[in-house]
């Protein structure tokens, strides 16, 4: 059995933040395979390609020592999604991504409370100094997520370059600015 | 800071010594797809960050099958890679190989292959392997067939184009 370690594990009021692990997979695929991963898939796209990216999401984290965490329920191992510091070759900043990969997952605040305990991760104990996230202008979701992380457009920074659409770059309050964000 | 996958195993031959990619090996991955004509079986060229993104799924590979695709080292330098794929949305368990130009004719894919092929009898209980490989990619073939690989069907793949897909049986006649 090979399994990725060690990895840290976070837990904020309702959920649990880990490493990706390979039974992820079939969830990813899914959630690749439809309509809500349109903003985050290359527009030609297949079941080979996306493997690929989930495996690169795993990969990420033997490259760099850290990576994207799976987010679940505290008391049920169910992927609902995916948030973290995210810094692949090319990518102009480091970055904490997100995705939420059933619409059962949606609208319960589920992705702020992962993404907050991620980019608390990432400030704290990877010493970043600051991170983005790119976003598809499009991704009116996304976006509102974003805000609501206290995140503002940063129309001076770079974006990945792309050959679709250029995303948008949505810089989040630097950690001496966090005061008052539950620990 | 650090994560790593545990039980990987090193496959060791005369000249070889196969391992598990690492962050190190960019150099290699990009130098090789950066090379139209080396690569273009591959999928290359591609730029760095691409050639990045295929290490980085190679090493998720392994998380998420048990196996997959081993660098080639000769003297600690990394020449190539050799493993057994599965990517879902692909057909299964395929032998593959890739070298960088100046590692090729000597006889480095064989050899390497043959290590894979031992490792996926004994330890991953495959008695045969497929290899995929377009019509034209001769020196494909001829590996295949010195491997003992035997015609099995021709199909098409997810990508459209039709391939002749040989069985290699993984218990080897010593070479």
């Amino acid at each position: 059995m090979i399994l990725l370690s060690p990895t840290p594990i976070l837990t904020t009021q309702r959920l649990r933040l880990r490493a990706p692990v390979a039974g992820d997979w079939p969830f990813w695929r899914d959630f690749a395979a439809t309509e809500r991963a349109r903003f985050i898939r290359p527009a030609e796209f297949d079941d080979g390609k996306s493997w690929r990216a989930f495996g690169h999401v795993i990969g990420h984290w033997v490259m760099r020592g850290w990576g994207s965490f799976v987010f679940t329920r505290q008391d049920d191992d169910t992927p609902l999604g995916m948030t973290g510091p995210w810094y692949p070759e090319g990518w102009p900043e480091r970055e904490i991504g997100w995705t939420v990969w059933s619409a059962d997952a949606e609208g319960k605040g589920y992705a702020h409370e992962a993404a907050l305990a991620a980019r608390a991760y990432a400030f704290d104990k990877l010493g970043w100094d600051t991170a983005v996230s790119y976003i598809d202008p499009r991704n009116a979701r996304s976006i509102a997520l974003a805000e609501r992380l206290g995140a503002t457009l940063d129309t001076g920074a770079i974006a990945p370059a792309s050959d679709e659409i250029a995303c948008l770059v949505y810089r989040h309050p630097s950690p001496a600015h966090r005061q008052g964000e539950p620990a | 800071m650090s994560a790593f996958l545990s039980d990987i195993p090193v496959l060791t031959t005369r000249r070889l010594v196969l391992r598990m990619p690492e962050s190190r090996d960019h150099a290699a991955y990009a130098r090789f797809f950066a090379d139209a004509e080396a690569s273009h079986f591959y999928g290359g060229p591609l730029a760095p960050h691409q050639a990045w993104d295929r290490l980085a799924a190679d090493i998720g590979h392994f998380a998420l099958r048990g196996f997959g695709r081993f660098v080639v080292t000769l003297d600690d330098q990394t020449i190539g890679g050799c493993g057994i794929l599965d990517v879902d949305g692909w057909p299964g368990h395929e032998l593959t190989w890739w070298l960088l130009p100046e590692a090729r004719g000597r006889g480095i894919a064989q050899e390497a292959s043959r290590a894979v092929l031992d490792w996926a009898g004994r330890s991953l209980g495959c008695p045969t392997v497929e290899t995929h490989f377009r019509d034209e990619n001769l020196a494909a073939r001829r590996l295949t067939e010195g491997l003992g690989g035997v015609l099995l069907r021709r199909d098409q793949f997810p990508d459209g184009f039709d391939r002749d897909v040989y069985g290699i049986p993984t218990a080897q006649v010593a070479a």
